[in-house]
């Protein structure tokens, strides 16, 4: 028999009074993955974690956490800690307090859970604070003993909403490090709500694409960004060009800036959406003779370190965006109004369905 | 500039006035309460604590104190402990009749005491529970569980919304989160809300007048005294009151704004 | 966000709303109620007897001296009102605008104490300073002046009220001058508006709700009070607060003193309503 995921939600409809927050959702949390929810806010992801941790009451289906359903256990019979966007740690507790937490909940003694609240702290590298008053700590710190909070009771499932929200931009990139590195380490599962698409595609093996209350997609990073499943998904990522026209064979679509060649099949005379990644335009001053070409003028152009974007426009004015390696791009003038032409393979644009 | 000047030097005086008014009573009859005279006036009589031992030795006094003392603490336990439920409730729950409840908990310090004392006094007889320590207790806790509730209420408004789920999510019940969470949060504007409702119940007479009968307290004995006469007694026993109200007053005000200064950000 | 549903079977949930629906509706709702039914019911022998009588609202109200008593202590206490307001203003326009927040929060912890402590002694100490032979006459008579009779006159009553009012009035007079938008003022000024102008014009409009408020609450409480009417006015002629006690404490007539308590109410409701609804409507201009 095949073992059952470590998390399933069956059919699960979260209503609030009037308002539909999360629509008929299926999908499956596998053992040992570092899963997370992305979408803009109101998407549902944040009543998906929280259901998940009992703090909202599914109004229709099931979600089961091991084979057992979750539906009517309380939050406190659940084994799924939680790391909070706001952080939550006790003020009136110290840091070594405040990890001990769950473990005083679970009745185990005080000289024990001591031990185990320090090693904690020691290992997320703030062993030397676990006396201090959490107020007196810095961002970072506070951040750590969230996470020492949550972990110390040893779960097979850990909950993160937007714990990153809060930090420093620096702070951030060093945070998703340790989690990464804990997630490993540990074996165990995350679950993580983030609206930050850097932060979801740099940690999680799989993201979930959530909008308005229901999943866009689900997939690696790489899928969701080469090959997003929707307008919504192409849009959302934000690094891709979307191209309409109007499909003139199998093979061939007339869109405002000419006709271009796909590699799927395409059904003839159909209205044609498809997707096209910034990083995977050419680009040169001279017009090629084969392949696919956009005839573009530049309009303006953004620096992050050794990449560039280019934005130009096309005729009809279709907008388009191109990432490049700042030393691989020739010599040309990069004035407003400059003529390039930019080149792609078939095989990298990707059709949108609906 | 030399105007601007002359107006905030003008205010400053006026608002120094208002002060002088509002504080001349209470230095007033601390002064008196040391003067010879049955009449004070300028120039003032000669030092003495004859009025102190005056009142403090009548027995009367010191049976009223003692009620007064017992009243205020049960009136303080009780209307903290309602007034911290109705808080909590408002913080946590939305519920149909949220608005009626509260309206009802912050409603009586609306209505003048007068008429409440008169309302209660006909309520409690109809039960034969009028003319008891325990019957002014009923009534104060009353009147003195909306300040309760609303010190309480600020405290709450500074909790994170999330502790207490953080609290379940660890393990531990609502009720268990009630005990190690809520309580050790609350707990300065818990104990502020004691010293103000006692002070409240320390003071109050209108009510007590009505409905204690012959359990008489500190002010109704006060407001006996007044009705007869001028009595420098009445300043000796009242600067004694004003003692433990001030303290309680400003025990309270302490906690309360310790933690209004640093607000704790979780 | 923390609200779960609650739902019928939520013990934790219903157990924290009961105390104080019991409470209040016992020991407040339940007496307000039954004092309304008092108003009917009938006097015979010095025992109440429970009817459904208008006899005690028909001989009241038909009467002179109720409705003097009425209108003297509307009278009283819309004076006091507005000269608490008036007098509370520069004083709290200064806190709120020219003082350091430091001094604010420091005046305020002041003005919070007179509120918790004993009213009765603060009357009593106006009573010896306002007397004839009193502290202000003795002042007075160094400069050739008085005695002036204070006490037991009007001018004592609305020392009294001051006495009762003006820390609450200049703490939520404070309060909402303090909320008010500086740069709105700063504007004004700079639009050439000049400062006594700003102040009605910019200041007093901004702040129209809290002054309301203010003023709400200092005329409940003068309204209702009856120590500074009794013992600094001589009851020269009653107030309502005062014929409730005649009628109550030396007459045994708790069916009449409920009737007053209840025109007292009803009163206080529509001044309460017309204040909230004047201040919060919204200007036409």
């Amino acid at each position: 028999m095949m073992t059952e995921p470590l998390v399933v939600f069956d059919n699960v409809v979260k209503r609030f009074s009037d308002f539909e927050a999360v629509k008929r959702m299926n999908f499956e949390i596998r053992e040992g993955e570092f899963l997370a929810f992305m979408g803009p806010s109101g998407c549902g992801k944040t009543t998906t974690l929280r259901m998940l941790a009992g703090l909202e009451r599914p109004s229709e289906g099931d979600i089961r956490l091991a084979g057992k359903s979750l539906v009517d256990v309380k939050p406190h019979e659940r084994d799924t800690p939680m790391v909070w966007q706001s952080l939550a740690l006790f003020p009136f507790l110290n840091a070594r307090e405040n990890v001990e937490f769950g473990l005083k909940m679970r009745g185990i003694d005080k000289e024990k859970r001591r031990r185990k609240a320090l090693d904690w702290l020691e290992r997320l590298g703030i062993g030397e604070f676990a006396e201090r008053d959490v107020n007196s700590l810095s961002g970072g710190q506070r951040q750590r003993v969230a996470l020492a909070r949550a972990l110390v009771t040893e779960p097979r499932i850990l909950l993160l909403d937007e714990p990153l929200s809060a930090l420093d931009a620096h702070l951030v990139i060093r945070m998703q490090g340790v989690l990464t590195k804990l997630q490993r380490e540990l074996g165990i599962t995350f679950v993580y709500v983030t609206h930050s698409q850097s932060e979801a595609f740099a940690m999680a093996d799989r993201v979930v694409i959530m909008s308005k209350g229901e999943i866009a997609q689900i997939g690696s990073a790489r899928e969701i960004y080469r090959t997003p499943a929707n307008r919504f998904v192409a849009e959302f990522v934000g690094r891709n060009n979307i191209i309409s026209g109007k499909a003139v064979s199998r093979s061939e679509v007339v869109t405002a800036a000419g006709t271009l060649r796909l590699a799927d099949e395409l059904a003839p005379s159909s209205d044609v959406t498809f997707v096209v990644a910034a990083d995977r335009f050419g680009i040169s001053t001279t017009a090629p003779t084969t392949g696919n070409v956009i005839a573009a003028q530049l309009i303006s152009e953004e620096f992050v370190g050794a990449m560039v974007t280019l934005f130009l426009e096309a005729a009809g004015g279709m907008e388009l965006k191109v990432q490049i390696q700042e030393r691989s791009l020739g010599e040309f003038s990069r004035d407003p109004g400059q003529p390039l032409f930019l080149t792609f393979d078939p095989a990298h644009a990707h059709v949108l369905k609906g | 500039m030399k105007d601007d000047l002359l107006l905030r030097w003008i205010l400053r005086s006026y608002t120094a006035l208002v002060f002088l008014f509002v504080f001349a009573p209470i230095v007033a009859s601390l002064v008196f309460s040391f003067n010879s005279d049955r009449f004070p006036t300028i120039p003032l009589g000669s030092f003495t604590t004859g009025w102190y031992v005056k009142a403090f030795s009548n027995p009367e006094v010191w049976d009223a104190a003692l009620r007064s003392l017992v009243v205020s603490s049960v009136t303080a336990i009780l209307s903290t402990a309602i007034g911290f439920s109705a808080a909590y409730t408002d913080y946590r729950y939305n519920f149909t009749g949220k608005t009626a409840f509260v309206v009802l908990a912050l409603l009586p310090p609306t209505i003048p005491l007068i008429i409440f004392a008169l309302a209660m006094l006909g309520w409690l007889s109809m039960f034969n529970a009028s003319g008891m320590t325990v019957s002014i207790i009923i009534a104060h806790t009353v009147l003195c569980a909306p300040f309760a509730m609303a010190v309480i209420r600020l405290r709450l408004n500074q909790m994170d919304p999330n502790l207490e789920p953080a609290a379940w999510n660890l393990g531990a019940s609502e009720w268990v989160t009630m005990k190690s969470v809520v309580i050790p949060f609350t707990l300065p504007s818990i104990i502020a809300s004691l010293c103000l409702t006692a002070a409240v119940s320390f003071d109050e007479f209108a009510v007590a007048w009505f409905v204690s009968g012959l359990n008489k307290t500190i002010p109704v004995v006060i407001l006996e005294i007044l009705t007869g006469n001028i009595d420098p007694q009445v300043n000796a026993i009242g600067t004694a009151v004003f003692l433990v109200s001030i303290t309680l007053v400003v025990i309270a005000q302490m906690l309360v704004m310790g933690r209004a200064k640093k607000p704790e950000t979780t | 966000m923390t609200s779960r549903e609650a739902t019928k079977s939520d013990h934790y949930a219903i157990a924290w709303r009961l105390p104080l629906i019991v409470w209040q509706g016992l020991f407040f709702v339940g007496p307000l109620l039954f004092m309304v039914a008092m108003s009917f019911f009938l006097v015979k022998n010095y025992r109440m007897e429970a009817a459904s009588q208008f006899t005690n609202w028909s001989r009241l109200l038909s009467k002179d001296f109720f409705w003097d008593a009425y209108f003297f202590t509307l009278f009283l206490a819309i004076l006091a009102t507005i000269i608490t307001s008036v007098v509370a203003f520069p004083a709290s326009y200064f806190l709120a605008f020219k003082a350091s927040d430091g001094a604010r929060r420091w005046a305020i912890f002041f003005l919070i104490i007179p509120f918790f402590t004993s009213y009765l002694v603060r009357i009593f100490a106006w009573q010896v300073i306002l007397a004839q032979q009193g502290v202000i006459n003795a002042g007075l008579s160094f400069l050739g002046l008085g005695p002036w009779q204070m006490l037991n006159t009007q001018f004592g009553t609305i020392v009294g009220y001051l006495v009762l009012c003006l820390p609450l009035a200049v703490i939520l007079q404070t309060f909402s001058l303090a909320s008010i938008d500086k740069r709105l003022v700063e504007a004004a000024h700079n639009l050439g508006c000049g400062r006594l102008r700003t102040v009605f014009t910019v200041v007093v409009p901004l702040a129209k709700t809290g002054l309301v408020v203010a003023a709400v609450f200092c005329f409940i409480l003068c309204f209702g009070d009856f120590v500074s009417p009794y013992y600094l006015g001589g009851s020269k002629p009653p107030t309502l607060s005062i014929l409730i006690i005649d009628t109550s404490k030396s007459g045994q007539q708790w069916p009449r003193a409920a009737v007053v308590a209840i025109t007292m109410i009803v009163t206080l409701l529509a001044v309460a309503l017309a204040a909230i609804g004047f201040a919060y409507k919204k200007r036409s201009t």
